[in-house]
């Protein structure tokens, strides 16, 4: 029966001629390679899942009395989001997993696609040929932080509508156009009860077909530069191997998305997460503590936090402070991220076709950077709870608040340097080390040394 | 099958069984049988918190209470109640003031300038009483002892008063968060009903107060019955990770999540 | 069986169990945790076997792909930029032809932005003033008029301008304060009728309502980036990112001993924006 099917796609698309090199693609099995489908996979859970709860949810922002089966609510003025959600969480059957499983797959999309991007930065998989899929991922990235962000907004509950406020605040102080910005992309002052159809539309529609846009070029790109590899002994930089796509690595990766979505359905069904109902309808005159946003725009609500009190006033108007750490600093970071390959291109002089990898040692230099990177961006996250900080360590706020405005600059420059050196240090303990020399025996019982494996080291 | 696999499926069972174990410690009744979806929280009933010890009803003896005093209290608050430099003066600051502080174990404090916090009382409800009624002969005034009847107020008015009023220092689920300046707004689950009325009256340091013209004594009935409620707040997703929120499951995110995943991954994948 | 083939079947079998018990669950009514855990179950032993069925059962072979250089051969890059190149020669050829159609595609590009300006109303007054004016009530949540006399010393209550309740830009705080403590700017003399003194909820920094009142130091303290504001001096800004003060509301209490507004707030309230000076 496979054989007529074969036969019926060749007849109509010459399918066989693809499927011929396709199936037998030779798939490396490193371990870190399967971060990017780790992501894959989490998206798989998020799609599957969005469906299901887009055919529940309002996204209007009228007014309505909750009638419901939570009492505490009862009776209370809410928006139609916020009292489907409740409707959801607490009426429908599966309700409440589907909506913690999509969460959860949020959050560990997110994660994934960090952790992923962190394997191809310390290897430098992302230089030539392969700075686009570096762009390419980038962009991703902030498809996927942006999707987030307006996905947990969408139940207009107290706790991401206060999130909602600040980023119309950001907007609001870009200079010029800030406040035509603000006033046109959320439909008016805020609240604006439009605002909740607009995050539907990006979330579900803009969003979606631009990730999915990204992602099918990403992929393909990989598919046709054919994946990177470790430099090791009997290996060439101009082949690479690995399991066969069919059925070897094909299998491997369908137990590894049955596995990503077994951890999603664990968590989902057995850590609350996001219980909006506890939090309340939004109302833009009331507030709870502590107020954070989900993990992964923690890096920004920790610059909002840190940043001094700056302000610029020029002939009658003013650059107000949110600018600085809510716009400025994160494009300087993003674009900093983004066009990393070219940087460290113009710095190395190394325009060099790379199908190896290099380990964090064989460059001290992009692996000191990168290490200094991280520390600050886990710095900046941490400082974005820097209130529950506080009360876990019994100190009071404003001394956390001003120590991680010391910290977040020292330690990513000791940290960086130490990673330099420690780097450097291993390099040249290797190459110190005296040639490995490998003694054989031979028939007759005589030693025979093998200069093979010498040869290798010295590469 | 090598060390490492048998290691490896080890730690990923474990990393997947934490959140099952916690759920099924932490949120007992949200694992109620599969039969029916849990009950909607309709009618709580108030004050599942351990009854305080029962009000003497004519009230305390006050010499009873000046020894008391002489020996628990005078030494920062003055003999007499007067003040000095660590202690405030207390003549007319109300029975419900210092029935809190003791009742909560916030006095004695050792320290003068350490915040006040709850501890375990170690008073007893007659030397309560007793030191209640030296104190209140100082001098009238400040806001009695209040009676509260939580069974006779409105949940859903008590939710709101609390969102408006109590959530923003105390949160959202009552799990408490720091206010600055080294103070802490506490978390509300062990105050007694009439606790958390003194509390509301007194507006012991940093929090403010709010008297009888503000909340009334109905509208405090309702306040009270939704603070005993928080404790039994629907958790129904599962664990609730403290409510602290977002950071919290940002850290599971990571940890739970992703480190099952990456155990499972390195089970897949070749190490080379 | 060998034990490889016994431990894929075994997981297997989970792996039905664990669908049908989710769906005998579902039938029931579900139930949160069951169906997290069961849902895993029957995906992560059906992973489980698949996984073990291609690392112990499937031939393990590896295959080699060559890797072509990414570079086409020199002639074939020669021929497309020459193609590419040769076909714009052709185009450009007629200059004014090119010119006047990069200005109709510029002109209708230009206007496609247009419907932009139909996403929202254009920045407003509303900016600078709020509903509050002279003479408004101040009214409580419920809309309720607050009387002189009703608040203690060290309480706090959200207030609206009656008419207003909820509003947003017009939200406040009523605090009462001893009288004797206050050291307000200059200019700001009656504002504060017995001890009654009124400030924005509108934080300056990003907007969050400043709902923590530490009532001992009379501080405001705003729960979204912890600035903090000192009552006493008009709610200066004594730490965090705020750059400004809390407006303040000036208060006066009428004949029949409400309190009432005696104007808008003192500064625009909210956060900073371009056009603030």
């Amino acid at each position: 029966m496979i054989r007529r099917l074969v036969l019926w796609l060749d007849d109509r698309l010459g399918a066989a001629s693809f499927a011929k090199q396709a199936l037998r693609k030779a798939f490396p099995d490193h371990w870190a390679f399967m971060l990017g489908e780790v992501a894959l996979y989490s998206y798989v859970v998020l799609v599957l899942t969005g469906v299901f709860l887009t055919f529940f949810f309002t996204a209007s922002g009228q007014d309505v009395v909750y009638q419901g089966t939570y009492a505490p609510l009862r009776g209370v003025r809410m928006s139609a989001a916020y009292a489907s959600v409740l409707r959801l969480s607490f009426d429908v059957r599966a309700g409440l997993v589907m909506r913690q499983i999509h969460h959860w797959a949020a959050d560990v999309f997110v994660a994934a696609i960090v952790a992923h991007a962190f394997r191809v930065f310390f290897t430098g998989a992302f230089r030539r040929p392969r700075e686009i899929n570096w762009l390419i991922g980038t962009s991703l990235l902030v498809l996927a932080m942006a999707a987030g962000f307006t996905g947990y907004s969408m139940p207009d509950d107290l706790l991401s509508g206060t999130g909602v406020r600040i980023a119309y605040s950001v907007l609001l102080s870009v200079p010029v156009v800030g406040t035509w910005a603000a006033w046109l992309f959320f439909g008016g002052e805020f609240p604006a009860p439009v605002t909740i159809g607009r995050f539907l539309a990006l979330h579900i529609m803009l969003i979606q077909a631009l990730i999915l846009g990204a992602l099918g070029l990403h992929l393909a790109i990989v598919w046709h530069q054919k994946h990177t590899w470790f430099r090791l002994p009997g290996r060439t930089e101009d082949t690479v191997s690995g399991s066969p796509l069919w059925p070897n690595y094909a299998m491997k990766s369908v137990g590894l998305a049955l596995a990503v979505f077994a951890v999603l359905s664990l968590l989902g069904g057995l850590v609350q997460i996001n219980p909006v109902w506890l939090y309340g309808p939004y109302d833009p005159t009331t507030v709870s503590s502590p107020a954070q946003p989900d993990w992964y725009v923690g890096w920004l609500e920790g610059l909002l936090r840190l940043f001094p009190d700056w302000e610029i006033h020029l002939f009658g108007h003013t650059i107000p402070e949110p600018f600085y750490p809510g716009v400025l600093i994160p494009v300087i970071l993003l674009a900093a991220y983004a066009l990393w390959p070219f940087i460290e291109q113009a710095v190395t002089r190394d325009r060099e076709v790379h199908h190896f990898l290099d380990r964090a040692r064989d460059a001290p230099g992009r692996s000191g950077w990168g290490a200094g990177g991280l520390s600050f961006m886990v710095l900046l996250t941490l400082a974005g709870s820097n209130d529950v900080l506080a009360r876990f360590f019994g100190v009071p706020v404003e001394s956390v608040t001003n120590m991680l405005r010391v910290v977040v600059l020292v330690v990513p420059l000791i940290v960086g340097w130490a990673v330099y050196a420690a780097c450097r240090e291993l390099r040249a303990h290797e190459a110190a080390v005296p040639p490995f020399h490998a003694l054989r025996r031979d028939a007759a019982g005589g030693y025979i040394e093998s200069d093979h494996l010498t040869k290798e080291r010295a590469e | 099958m090598s060390r490492g696999r048998r290691f490896a499926i080890a730690a990923v069972g474990l990393a997947l069984s934490a959140p099952l174990l916690l759920a099924g410690s932490k949120t007992g009744h949200s694992l109620a049988g599969p039969a029916r979806q849990p009950p909607p929280h309709a009618a709580p009933r108030a004050a599942a918190a351990p009854p305080a010890p029962p009000r003497s009803a004519s009230g305390g003896d006050v010499r009873r209470g000046a020894d008391l005093f002489a020996l628990h209290c005078a030494s920062c608050h003055g003999s007499i109640g007067q003040g000095t430099p660590d202690g405030i003066p207390l003549a007319g600051i109300g029975a419900a003031a210092v029935d809190f502080v003791l009742a909560t174990g916030r006095m004695p404090l050792s320290d003068p300038h350490q915040p006040m916090m709850r501890r375990g009382s170690n008073w007893t409800r007659r030397q309560i009483d007793d030191i209640v009624a030296f104190v209140t002969s100082l001098g009238p005034g400040g806001p009695p002892i209040p009676v509260v009847h939580p069974e006779a107020g409105d949940l859903t008015t008590g939710g709101q008063i609390y969102a408006e009023n109590c959530a923003p220092c105390h949160g959202a689920s009552g799990q408490g968060a720091a206010v600055g300046g080294g103070a802490d707004a506490p978390d509300l689950y062990e105050a007694t009903a009439v606790e958390v009325a003194e509390a509301v009256r007194i507006g012991p340091d940093p929090m403010p107060r709010f008297d009888t013209r503000q909340i009334n004594a109905h509208e405090l009935d309702s306040l009270v019955r939704y603070v005993e409620f928080l404790p039994r707040l629907p958790d129904r997703g599962g664990f609730s990770l403290g409510h602290i929120g977002p950071v919290a499951e940002g850290f599971i995110a990571w940890i739970v999540g992703l480190g099952a995943i990456v155990v499972i991954v390195r089970l897949i994948g070749t190490p080379n | 069986m060998p034990p490889s083939e016994r431990r894929v079947a075994a997981m297997l079998l989970l792996s039905i169990g664990g669908s049908a018990a989710l769906g005998v669950v579902y039938g029931f009514g579900g139930q949160p945790q069951l169906e997290g855990v069961l849902l895993a179950v029957a995906l992560g032993t059906l992973g489980g076997a698949v996984i073990v069925w291609a690392l112990r059962l499937l031939p393990q072979e590896e295959v080699t792909d060559h890797r072509e250089p990414e570079p086409s051969p020199p002639e074939v890059r020669r021929e497309a930029t020459s193609e590419l190149l040769h076909g714009e020669a052709e185009l450009t050829a007629r200059r004014t032809l090119v010119r006047l159609l990069l200005g109709a595609l510029g002109a209708l590009a230009l206007v496609m932005i247009f419907p932009i300006r139909s996403l929202g109303p254009r920045p407003s007054r509303s900016l600078f003033h709020t509903e509050w004016q002279d003479g408004s009530f101040v009214v409580d949540r419920n809309g309720r008029r607050i009387r002189a006399g009703e608040l203690a010393p060290g309480s706090v209550v959200t207030v609206f301008p009656e008419g207003f309740v909820g509003a947003p830009a017009s939200q406040a705080l009523l605090i009462r304060v001893e009288p004797a403590l206050l050291r307000l700017p200059p200019g700001r003399e009656g504002w504060t009728p017995l001890g009654y003194i009124a400030f924005s909820k509108f934080c300056t920094h990003a907007g969050c309502p400043v709902g923590l009142y530490r009532a001992s130091v009379h501080q405001l303290l705003c729960p979204c980036h912890q600035s903090t504001f000192d009552v006493l001096r008009g709610a200066a800004p004594v730490f965090g990112p705020t750059t400004r003060a809390l407006p303040q509301l000036p208060l006066r209490i009428d004949p029949g001993g409400f309190l009432r507004a005696a104007g808008d707030f003192s500064a625009p309230v909210g956060p900073g924006f371009w056009e603030l000076s």
